[in-house]
């Protein structure tokens, strides 16, 4: 039967969380009792370096958005609010420091306690303080690497900034070193940023494929498959998905077949999705509205030239939309929404983080005077549904696509 | 009491003293972080004048900002949307929060001053973090000098790091005078003595510091007497809470607040060969506020001035939405709690209503430990 919004599923996406996800965590616990070196790594932080070191990387906000979707989330956020943690703080850092607190049914086992933390203050001041606290309550060292903020939105990094992250570098090495035992392999970085490259460039070429008209990916298969980019980059089981996943949608699009049937309206969804409530995309669809790209899915990705292993790793993740003024993130949208066609843009608030809520009616405000697009700013949370309001939130979003169909 | 009255209206009057100073032909810039480093201003002859919001509800700055974030930066703006900054020549801010470094967005698309800069604040104090920030006021040093077209001169520097160094010993000089039982000072007459500090040309200031401290000593009555408490928080810039306190029969005698002791127990290094060097330093190893790594630091602090003010019990006032001390607070509130010491913690939101429910905690917190002693 043919009905407008009706979803088309992807092959290579089905039993992606059982296939991989869970599998990741798997190995990571295998690792851990193998006495294998464990390490939680912040979002924005190089895991290529640790990669290179044979060190099994976890990334708590990962799991956070796990225990969202788990429906586990809450039940965690509470328990690190029992230990004082204010209720405004970021819902993930509350859901993961929850999970130390409360180590009961747990998903997955929990997170594989770690041999030391590492954090960056790259997407936000938050992150820090978080792992800070975890490296405090597990009594496991903690090595920071202190990321300017990014003052002008220019493409590149300047040249005492990439100097600089390169010194912190050095000093990750030492790091790494007295904390495994073993001297730093320059060579095994380089194996590890040719796969990492790689990772990126396929990921690309999948966003572009969400260009075509229809488009043949969906909002929730990216918030899912966008895990290798994060979690694993250098890996050589990220690439032979990526690639998979590529030619599934170069076939889709080669057919003219989109994510979903009838697409109405091309929409943008900025920032992160409600792990807790996935769901809600296919309300989307419902009335002819496809994601056709995130910001979140835009900003993970960065050549590396492994001739210059550690200036590339700088000059890869210094540029982060976060960690800088807003004529990043805007020239971002804007040029999303001029590449990808794009009729909406969604900009999501997330109750505890100060980056993805403050400065959203300066955004809204740009991309209408410069494209004339509209944006609706949502008031909601990634993973703690307390701070969400489905009634509202669905009638502001019909109210919304209704606008976008008046516009034609 | 002349010098407290000249004092509190230095505060209360500032934006007319302020506007005063700019028809003499002055410049003056905002900053809104303590980790802006003024004698780089005052050396280039520029008023460095902190901003601050105001009492009242914040109403402009709903229109752009959201319900979940600072309300005290919220106010700031909301202060400048109104006008009330039209006199300043620029706006100076750091990396030092998140609710800050997103506030820069606002502040510069939509309040009009001609400079806008950006510090970037390492978050920790490691020699590489030094040797960067030294480098990052070297490029904000340029920056001024070539849009205020004034030469800044290590002569100058040095002029102002010892006109600096006054005050802030001054101010510390004042502190002592809390540590007497009763205190000579309320809590608060010494928040709005350091605020003052904040607004006000820092020799003008220090003059009238000295004048205070030598009327002090004969004061009949003391201010306040009842439980010797330290406040604990970030930024404070109206004393109203502090007043709740002490009329519920609290003596602040002691703080760990941004815009307290926070903002002047170090001194720059008066001696160092690079004046801007001994900058640089002071600013990241000072008593730091929780958004840098090492808050041991100040938990060190906070612990060492119970010591010194004979601390009975410690109030932390988070300002909602400041995630750097929420994060912090849990662990400072512990750390006190087993060396023996009653903590109250509370949150608050800048120009709030309805202190019913802070005053009815504040005051059974004071009961439990007279209880107590």
């Amino acid at each position: 039967m043919s009905v407008a919004g009706n979803k088309r599923r992807l092959q290579t996406t089905q039993g992606f969380y059982r296939n991989y996800v869970k599998k990741f965590y798997d190995d990571a616990h295998r690792a851990k009792k193998e006495k294998k070196p464990v390490a939680w790594v912040a979002s924005t932080f190089p895991i290529e370096m640790l990669q290179a070191m044979e060190v099994t990387p976890v990334w708590p906000e990962n799991y956070a958005s796990v225990c969202a979707a788990r429906q586990v989330s809450l039940r965690l956020c509470e328990a690190a609010e029992r230990a004082g943690f204010s209720k405004d703080l970021c819902s993930y850092a509350r859901c993961v420091l929850g999970s130390i607190f409360e180590e009961k049914d747990l998903p997955e086992g929990g997170l594989p306690k770690p041999d030391f933390l590492v954090a960056s203050t790259g997407a936000c001041d938050t992150h820090f303080k978080w792992f800070q606290v975890a490296s405090r309550r597990l009594n496991r060292p903690l090595f920071l690497l202190d990321i300017p903020y990014d003052t002008t939105g220019a493409q590149a990094p300047e040249d005492y900034q990439v100097k600089h992250y390169v010194t912190q570098l050095d000093e990750l090495i030492s790091f790494l070193e007295g904390q495994i035992g073993k001297q730093f392999d320059m060579n095994r970085l380089r194996t590890v940023e040719r796969l990492s490259d790689r990772t990126s460039k396929l990921w690309m070429e999948i966003q572009d494929c969400r260009k075509a008209v229809p488009a043949p990916m969906n909002a929730r298969d990216a918030f899912s498959t966008v895990f290798f980019m994060l979690c694993i980059p250098g890996s050589e089981i990220s690439i032979k998905f990526y690639e998979k996943l590529r030619d599934e949608l170069k076939e889709r699009v080669k057919d003219g077949v989109g994510a979903i049937e009838d697409e109405k309206h091309r929409v943008i969804w900025d920032n992160l999705p409600m792990w807790f409530n996935l769901r809600f995309f296919n309300h989307l669809n419902s009335l002819g509205a496809v994601i056709v790209a995130e910001t979140f899915s835009h900003v993970w990705a960065g050549d590396l030239n492994p001739s210059k292993p550690l200036e590339s790793l700088a000059k890869k993740y210094l540029p982060n939309f976060a960690n800088a003024v807003a004529e990043r993130r805007i020239n971002l949208i804007l040029r999303l929404i001029r590449e990808w066609r794009v009729d909406g843009v969604i900009l999501p608030t997330n109750w505890g983080c100060r980056m993805m809520s403050i400065g959203m009616t300066l955004l809204k405000k740009v991309i209408r005077k410069e494209l004339g697009v509209p944006s609706l700013i949502l008031n909601i949370d990634s993973t703690d549904w307390r701070n969400y309001n489905e009634a509202h939130v669905k009638t502001e979003i019909e109210a919304f696509i209704e606008m976008l169909r008046r516009k034609g | 009491m002349e010098a407290l009255d000249e004092l509190r209206n230095l505060f209360s009057a500032r934006h007319d003293i302020v506007r005063d100073w700019k028809r003499q032909g002055k410049h003056v810039v905002g900053w809104a972080s303590t980790y802006t480093p003024e004698e780089i201003l005052y050396a280039a002859s520029i008023l460095p004048m902190r901003i601050l919001g105001s009492p009242e509800t914040a109403k402009l700055a709903h229109a752009y900002c959201p319900d979940n974030m600072c309300s005290f930066c919220r106010s700031c703006f909301d202060v400048a949307l109104k006008g009330d900054y039209d006199y300043l020549d620029g706006f100076v801010t750091s990396a030092s929060c998140d609710n800050r470094e997103k506030m820069y967005d606002l502040w510069r698309h939509h309040v009009e001053i001609p400079y806008f800069y950006f510090i970037n604040t390492p978050h920790t104090n490691t020699n590489t973090a030094h040797e960067f920030f030294y480098d990052e006021l070297v490029r904000f040093r340029e920056s001024l000098e070539k849009a205020f077209r004034t030469p800044i001169s290590d002569q100058s520097l040095r002029k102002a790091v010892r006109i600096y160094n006054e005050n802030r010993v001054l101010l510390k000089k004042l502190y002592n005078l809390r540590r007497k039982d009763p205190p000579l000072i309320s809590g608060r007459e010494a928040l709005e003595t350091v605020l003052s500090s904040m607004l006000t040309p820092k020799e003008v200031h220090s003059r009238l510091l000295t004048q205070l401290l030598k009327e002090i000593p004969q004061r009949d009555d003391p201010p306040t007497k009842g439980v010797r408490l330290l406040i604990s928080g970030s930024v404070m810039d109206d004393a109203g809470l502090l007043e709740i306190v002490e009329a519920t029969g609290g003596s602040v005698v002691a703080d760990d607040l941004s815009t307290g002791s926070r903002y002047f127990w170090n001194s720059v290094d008066p001696t160092a060969e690079s004046p801007l060097f001994a900058i640089a330093r002071r600013y990241l190893d000072r008593v730091p506020c929780p958004f840098m790594g090492q808050s041991e630091d100040r938990f060190r602090h906070v612990q060492d001035m119970v010591k010194r003010y004979d601390v009975e019990g410690v109030i932390i006032f988070v300002l909602r939405f400041c995630d750097p001390h929420l994060f912090d607070a849990p662990l400072l509130k512990a750390e006190l709690e087993s060396s023996g010491l009653p903590v109250l913690y509370l949150e608050w939101e800048h120009a709030m209503t309805g202190f019913a429910q802070l005053r009815t905690r504040i005051e059974a917190f004071l009961e439990m430990i007279r209880g107590v002693g």
